[in-house]
Order: structure tokens, then C-alpha cells, then sequence
């Protein structure tokens, strides 16, 4: 007999979320129309073929998630994410039971593969035991960026055919918020991973006809979706291309209805929009920061006074002008408001190093520098590696000139890409400018990718005793008052100790044809791909 | 050749497994150590050519350690994409440069030849990927329609097929034409400044005739030369004209194999590329026997 029987469900103390299917509704005043094919901007081929759980790239995941579902997904029609947006996909409900250390879902029964085989609870087992490396998983995946958001799964139960359960070490409500991104699919437990990189079998509203390799990714429409009167198009076609010029000439001229998420500047956005008027432009967020990583495993980083100075030195507003064009907003570890929940305020942000008055900042720097032994007569030398990209190369050129204001002495060194990610990750380097992306808007996919200890994707090294307890605390605070405060701090704590110093946030500048109806961008690019409730008003 | 691009290519640091973890953020050598050993990429240098040369010695091509797909079936479509657009752009270079470069040389330091001259000036000094993107952007701004962005095929529609490579042939083909201007203009005027060029003339043989039929074929020898050399550098160098045009070619699908270290591809490809130099030189030099019957082989 199942321990979770359907009909004694034990509400979590934030209450169950009762969700059936996805009762989203369209846009507000016109009925959405079937039919069409909706020509899609991609950057490149998509690495790792459909295989999201084995990247960390939007160039995965915005092909791919047409293809698949999560057990619960963010509101595809609501542009900020939070937990009151979260609505079921493959799972019906949930509950969180025990104090939030046991989250159960019950899944759907109408639902199959796109072979036809059902989806049941095995397939969400295989899928999450597979990304948290259980000591019992079937497969092991070949890269695995974000094993650490399951680190506090005990393990996963498929209680019966269609419930699973998440038992959990401790309490931690982010744990939904993960499974809501665009980056937390559930695969099928009968196709290997391993063929997901060259082909797609999901329980999406879109199956894959065709994926002809540089030229062009086909989805056609799931006939069998378990969403009623969805996907409302014919098909998807992705249309890979390299070129900025040409890829928003094809958008311009109609051979391209939306573009890719996060590749439009500001400035190419209104050369756009003036051109053709008839074309949207939204201004949302990407959920990507650019950030400067400081070795802090060696000196002169392992010192915090010099660290401190090299933030101070920078002055954030600047860089939004001279490096976005205005593109882009100032805030902590956390998407400042009102892109992110979490983010500092402006008035607690103004007192943190780096983020008061450029003068101001600079005179301190240069301060703090002396005291730490370097000065006009043993400057301070720093070699910035940085990936040799154009949208790197410019953050770094910004860096280097502000650092030179404070007598650092700064050279750039560019990094092809295959060498960047071993080298950040041995910690091979001094400094470096950076940019990264996180799925969900949550402290928890935020701090333990980028700031816990041990992290595969802890550049710096930076390993604070004090930093983790905090992290940990404000994980398991299930009062959302009091955790935004413990967020707040933990965000005080990494820029006073300029752990990672942040830069700036970047804006999204989205654009798509007037006639593309729901296609909402999102506060994070990694989860609006879902394409199930785009129609064409054409 | 074989040895040399084999060698090269294991030179440039960091390997797939690299550019792989890249698209995670991170790396993990003891996985990494696993991948390598999967891709068979970890064993030594000498072992893995001697299993290279022995495949291709029976017609296996491998596999693309990105796209997990045997490499012939991946770079065979791409062959005749390529092959297509550089023999467009020659053509075209031909058709324009060489009557350019005649009528230039007949009408020697008159304006004519001075706006011809600045016209193929402009060719050599325009890179032909700025041109294209030109081209792109202009058509975009006046008329609001560029070239369709994924391949069409001459069997779908040839009249789009043909537009769509018409452009950046135009735009491959100018920057060719005006190399070959430059040749057919200095070659023409050494060749008629031949006594039998002045013998002809005062035979009181037409103009075209002594032009066309006498003085180019024997200018012709250098001309070919060129139009070889260019048709052969088309094949690896229309990497960014493929790119801006968004063509799935072979050019272009080299650089991205070349970025991802995707040796497979990039050795199967450059191999590809020297059999095309080894065969176009071999074509001039057969030409050369029909345009100058003092010129024999064997």
C-alpha cells in the first residue's frame, strides 16, 4: 500500500498548490488561432544536441524544451518568476509534506513519450537520480553542471506509478523553484542519454521531424499532447546563424519571426524596431550578470583589502553606459528588483564597496591598496584573462581602464574557449572578467553553483565557513520574510568580501513580430522556451 | 600532407572534451579522463594516426566526436554547396574580369581605362564578406527582403536556388574579377606588343580578331593561372561568405569543426581541400596544352 495515498493528502505549512494541467489563458482580447510555422532565431547548433541536463548553455536549453516537460514549469504568460507562477506540466499537484523535507508530486495519467511508451513515476526516479549522481542511478550523465541543486535530495521514491517523492535532507523550498526551470526536464528512463544528443524523445508539445545539422532544427506538433487544443502552431523550424548582421536582417525582413534570447544589444534593438515598427521590442532581464572573477586561492586575491580595491574601482554605472549602452542594471549576486525577487535595494546596495560614488570609490581603492603594500612606486600588476569573444573582450577592456584609474597596472590576455573553462577551473589565472547565467531567479541555484565550496563552478576558489552557514540557514527558512532578509545578508557578505565582484545585470531586449501572439520573455531567458502557448495572429 | 594536418591540429591546445565541458561551465578531469578514453582521443599521437591512415585506407572516414555521426554523412552535403558557390564566383570573375581587363588594355591610359582600373582596384581593396554583408544590409534597408537563410536546392526551386547564390557569388566573384582584370590587362599588353600582334594589324585583320582570336589566347597562359589558384583558395576561403550568407557549406562547417577541435571532420575536410588544389592545378595545366599548342605533354 502506497505511504501516499491519493486521498490523504497532508498540506506543507505554505500550503498545497493545487494545479491541474496548465490553466493558463492567452493574452488578453483575441481567441488564439491554429496554425503556422513559427521561424525561430538560434545562435548555433545546440552543443550537446537536445541533452539539457548535460549543458549550461541557452543554446541548449531554447531549442530543447519544446521537446520536453518539467513536473512543474514556470507560467509561461507571466514574465516574473517566483513561486506563485510555478504551475504543474507533467505533475497534476503537489504537496510539500514534513516540513517541507518531503515534496510529493502526482503525475499525470494521460501522458506519453513521443514513441508512445507512458510516462510514469520511474521516468522522474531515473531522471533526477541520474542529475544527482544517486549511488543507485541507472546512467551516469557525461557533463553534469548542476548536480549541486539536488545535493540536498536523500532520495527520490516512485511511490507508485504516477507519484513520486523528493525526500530531502532538510528543508528547502527552492527545491521547487529548480524543477520549474527550463533546465530541470524529465527524461525518458528508456532512451539513453547518450541518444538525446543527437535526437529528442520527450513528452513535449513539439516532436522533432528533422535536425539537419548548421541549417535548420524541425519540431512539428505533438498530435498526442496531454494539453488539450495545444501547441496552437503547425510546427517550430530553429534557424542557426552565426552572422549578428545577418541573423537580424533575416528577423527584419520576416524570413525570422522571434529572435534568440539575450542576442539583441539595446543598440541593435532600436535599429531594429526604427526599421520596421512592426516589430516588438520587450524589455525584460536575462538572469545573467557579468562578474569579475579574483583567484582568491593566490596572491595578491587571497588578500581581501586588494580584492576590495579592485571592486571599488569599478564603477558599475559606467560600465552599464560605456558596455550596454544603458542595457543593463546595477545589483548583487541576486537580479536587483524589480527583475528579481531577491535583489538588495538600492539604498542598502549604495553602501556596499563599489557601488557608492565613483570619486568616492577610487580614493578608497587607492587606499586600500597602499595599505595592502602596493602603491606608484610597486604598482600592483594583473593580467585579466578573459575568453576571446567580443562580449568579453569589451567587459574586460572596461575593467582594465578603471582598474589603470586606480594605479593597477592591467594587461588583457584573450583565452580561446577551449582553454578558458579548464584554466578557470584549476584556477589558473589572476583575474577575469566574466559572465554568468543562472536558471531560475533563486539563491539556492545561485549560491551553491557559484559561491559554495567545492563547486565545479566556483571560478575564484573564494570558501568562506561563515558564507556557507549563512547559505545553508537561508535554504531552510521557510518564513519568505525572514529569508529574504538572510538572502539580503548572505549578498552583503559576498560583496564586502568581493568574493565575485558583480558588475552589472543584463537587460533583455526582445524582439519578435507584432503577429507572434504569447511569447512572453521571462526575468530569466532559460525558461520561457516551452512554446505551447504561442500562436500567429496571421 | 596527411601526417602535417594530423600533427597541426593536435598542436592547438585544448581538445573536444575541452570545448564540451565549456558548454557546462566547468571541468572535471576525472570525467574528462573518461571521455577521452571513450573518443579514444587519450591514446598516444603516433597510435591514433597509424588507425587514422589505416581507415582511410578503407574508405572509413570516422565519426564527428560533436555531432556523434560518421563524417561522410555529415560533409557530403555540404561538398556540393561549397563546390557551387566557387564555381558561380569564378565564372562570374571570368565573365567580368576578363572582358574588363581586355577592353582596358585596348584602350590604354584613356579614361576608360582609368574608371576600369579604379573599378577593379575597388574588387582587391573590399574584402568580398564586408561586400556580402553589404549586400545583405542594403537589400534589407530599401526593399526590406534579403536571400532565404536555409538552404533551398536547385530540385525545390531552382529560380531561388539561384538567387540565393547569385549574391554572394556576385559578391566572391567581384573581388576575383579584379585580380583577373589586373592579369588579363598587363598579359594583353605584352602580348601585343609582339611583332606578329604588328604583323596582324597591318594585315589589316579586324580588331576583334586580332584581339580575341591572336593576342588573348596567348595572353591567356598567366590568366588561368590566376583563375586556378583563385578557384582553388574559393574552396577553404569562402568560410565568411558562407557565414554571412548563411549557407551550409563545406568552407564554413571546417571553421566550427576547427573551433570544436572535431578532428574527424577538420582532417576529412582539409583532405577534401588539397585534392581540389591537386586537381584544379592539374586542370590549368592541362588547359595550358589547348591554349598553347607549343606547350606538350608526355
Amino acid at each position: 500500500m502506497s505511504r501516499f495515498p491519493r486521498l490523504a493528502l497532508v498540506l506543507g505549512l505554505a500550503g498545497l498548490s493545487a494545479v491541474t494541467g496548465l490553466t493558463a489563458t492567452p493574452a488578453v482580447g483575441q481567441a488564439p488561432k491554429s496554425g503556422g510555422v513559427l521561424n525561430i532565431m538560434q545562435r548555433e547548433d545546440p552543443p550537446q544536441g537536445f541533452s539539457i541536463h548535460e549543458t549550461a548553455t541557452i543554446s541548449t536549453v531554447w531549442p530543447g524544451m519544446p521537446c520536453f516537460n518539467n513536473l512543474v514549469l514556470f507560467d509561461p504568460l507571466k514574465k516574473t518568476e517566483s513561486m506563485d507562477t510555478i504551475i504543474g506540466e507533467l505533475a497534476e499537484k503537489w504537496s510539500w509534506q514534513d516540513n517541507y523535507r518531503n515534496l510529493v508530486f502526482f503525475l499525470r495519467k494521460d501522458v506519453k513519450w513521443h514513441d508512445g511508451k507512458p510516462f510514469t513515476s520511474k521516468d522522474v526516479k531515473y531522471t533526477f537520480d541520474m542529475v544527482r549522481e544517486a549511488p543507485d542511478a541507472q546512467v551516469k550523465l557525461r557533463i553534469n553542471p548542476r548536480k549541486d541543486w539536488y545535493a540536498n535530495v536523500e532520495k527520490i521514491e516512485a511511490a507508485d506509478p504516477y507519484t513520486v517523492v523528493f525526500h530531502l535532507k532538510r528543508p528547502q523550498s527552492s527545491l521547487l523553484m529548480m524543477l520549474a526551470s527550463g533546465y530541470s526536464p524529465v527524461y525518458p528512463a528508456h532512451v539513453p542519454p547518450a541518444e538525446l544528443r543527437t535526437t529528442c524523445v520527450g513528452t513535449g508539445p513539439f516532436k522533432l521531424k528533422e535536425w539537419k545539422r548548421g541549417e535548420y532544427i524541425d519540431f512539428v506538433k505533438n498530435p498526442d499532447y496531454f494539453v488539450k487544443g495545444r501547441p496552437y502552431l503547425d510546427g517550430l523550424r530553429y534557424i542557426p546563424i552565426q552572422e549578428r548582421g545577418t541573423k537580424f536582417a533575416a528577423l527584419q525582413s520576416g524570413r525570422l519571426d522571434v529572435a534568440f534570447p539575450g542576442d539583441a544589444s539595446k543598440t541593435i534593438a532600436d535599429q531594429v524596431t526604427k526599421a520596421e515598427p512592426r516589430i516588438k521590442l520587450t524589455i525584460a532581464h536575462q538572469n545573467v550578470n557579468d562578474n569579475l572573477l579574483l583567484n582568491v586561492t593566490k596572491p595578491p586575491f587571497n588578500n581581501v583589502k586588494v580584492r576590495q580595491a579592485i571592486s571599488m574601482a569599478i564603477d558599475r554605472r559606467a560600465a552599464v553606459q560605456a558596455v550596454h549602452q544603458g542595457g543593463a542594471v546595477v545589483g548583487a549576486s541576486l537580479a536587483p528588483r524589480p527583475y528579481g525577487v531577491w535583489g538588495l535595494l538600492e539604498k542598502d546596495l549604495a553602501g556596499l564597496p563599489g557601488y557608492g560614488k565613483s570619486a568616492d570609490e577610487k580614493a578608497r581603492a587607492r587606499k586600500l591598496l597602499i595599505e595592502a603594500g602596493f602603491g606608484p612606486a610597486n604598482p600592483l600588476k594583473v593580467e585579466m584573462a578573459t575568453r576571446n569573444i567580443p562580449i568579453y573582450i569589451d567587459l574586460a577592456s572596461f575593467v582594465i581602464s578603471e582598474l589603470r584609474q586606480v594605479g593597477v597596472e592591467a594587461t588583457l590576455k584573450q583565452i580561446e574557449t577551449a582553454q578558458w573553462h579548464p584554466l578557470a577551473t584549476r584556477k589558473e589565472y589572476q583575474a577575469g572578467p566574466n559572465l554568468t547565467g543562472i536558471g531560475p531567479d533563486d539563491p539556492d541555484a545561485n549560491f551553491y553553483e557559484n559561491y559554495a565550496c567545492g563547486s565545479p563552478r566556483n571560478y575564484t576558489g573564494y570558501c568562506d565557513e561563515q558564507v556557507m552557514k549563512m547559505i545553508d540557514q537561508q535554504s531552510q527558512e521557510l518564513d519568505p520574510k525572514k529569508r529574504v532578509q538572510m538572502v539580503w545578508n548572505v549578498q552583503k557578505k559576498l560583496e564586502e568580501d568581493a568574493a565575485r565582484p558583480m558588475i552589472d545585470w543584463r537587460l533583455e531586449h526582445y524582439l519578435q513580430w507584432q503577429y507572434v501572439k504569447n511569447l512572453i520573455p521571462h526575468q530569466s531567458i532559460y525558461n520561457y522556451g516551452r512554446m505551447q502557448e504561442v500562436w500567429l495572429d496571421k | 600532407m596527411s601526417l602535417v594536418i594530423f600533427v597541426l591540429l593536435r598542436l592547438a591546445p585544448g581538445n573536444m572534451v575541452d570545448i564540451l565541458f565549456s558548454t557546462g561551465g566547468y571541468v572535471s578531469e576525472s570525467d574528462k579522463a573518461a571521455i577521452e578514453k571513450e573518443l579514444g582521443i587519450d591514446r598516444p599521437i603516433w597510435v591514433q594516426y597509424v588507425d587514422w591512415l589505416r581507415d582511410m585506407a578503407t574508405g572509413k572516414l570516422g565519426k564527428s566526436y560533436r555531432y556523434d555521426l560518421p563524417a561522410w554523412e555529415l560533409i557530403k552535403p555540404l561538398i556540393p554547396v561549397t563546390v557551387e558557390l566557387a564555381v558561380l564566383s569564378t565564372i562570374i570573375a571570368i565573365l567580368l574580369g576578363v572582358p574588363t581587363g581586355v577592353i582596358s588594355a585596348v584602350r590604354q591610359d584613356t579614361s576608360l581605362d582609368y574608371v576600369l582600373r579604379v573599378f577593379s582596384l575597388a574588387g582587391l581593396s573590399m574584402p568580398s564578406f564586408w561586400l556580402g554583408m553589404v549586400i545583405i544590409l542594403a537589400l534589407v534597408a530599401w526593399i526590406g527582403w534579403i536571400p532565404p537563410i536555409t538552404y533551398v536546392s536547385p530540385a525545390e526551386n531552382f529560380k531561388i536556388h539561384l538567387v540565393q547564390f547569385l549574391l554572394p557569388a556576385l559578391a566572391v566573384g567581384y573581388r576575383s574579377s579584379a585580380l583577373i582584370t589586373r592579369i588579363t590587362r598587363s598579359a594583353l599588353l605584352e602580348v601585343m606588343r609582339e611583332d606578329y600582334i604588328r604583323t596582324a594589324w597591318a594585315k589589316g585583320q579586324s580588331g576583334r580578331i586580332v584581339i580575341w582570336r591572336h593576342a588573348l589566347k596567348n595572353a591567356m597562359l598567366p590568366v588561368i593561372t590566376v583563375i586556378g589558384i583563385e578557384f582553388a583558395f574559393l574552396i577553404g576561403g569562402l568560410v565568411v561568405t558562407e557565414t554571412v550568407f548563411n549557407l551550409p557549406g563545406v568552407a564554413r562547417f571546417l571553421v566550427q569543426a576547427i573551433l570544436w577541435r572535431d578532428y574527424p571532420i577538420v582532417q576529412n575536410i582539409v583532405m577534401f581541400i588539397a585534392i581540389v588544389v591537386v586537381l584544379s592545378n592539374l586542370l590549368v595545366d592541362l588547359l595550358y596544352g589547348w591554349f598553347d599548342p607549343r606547350v606538350r605533354y608526355g
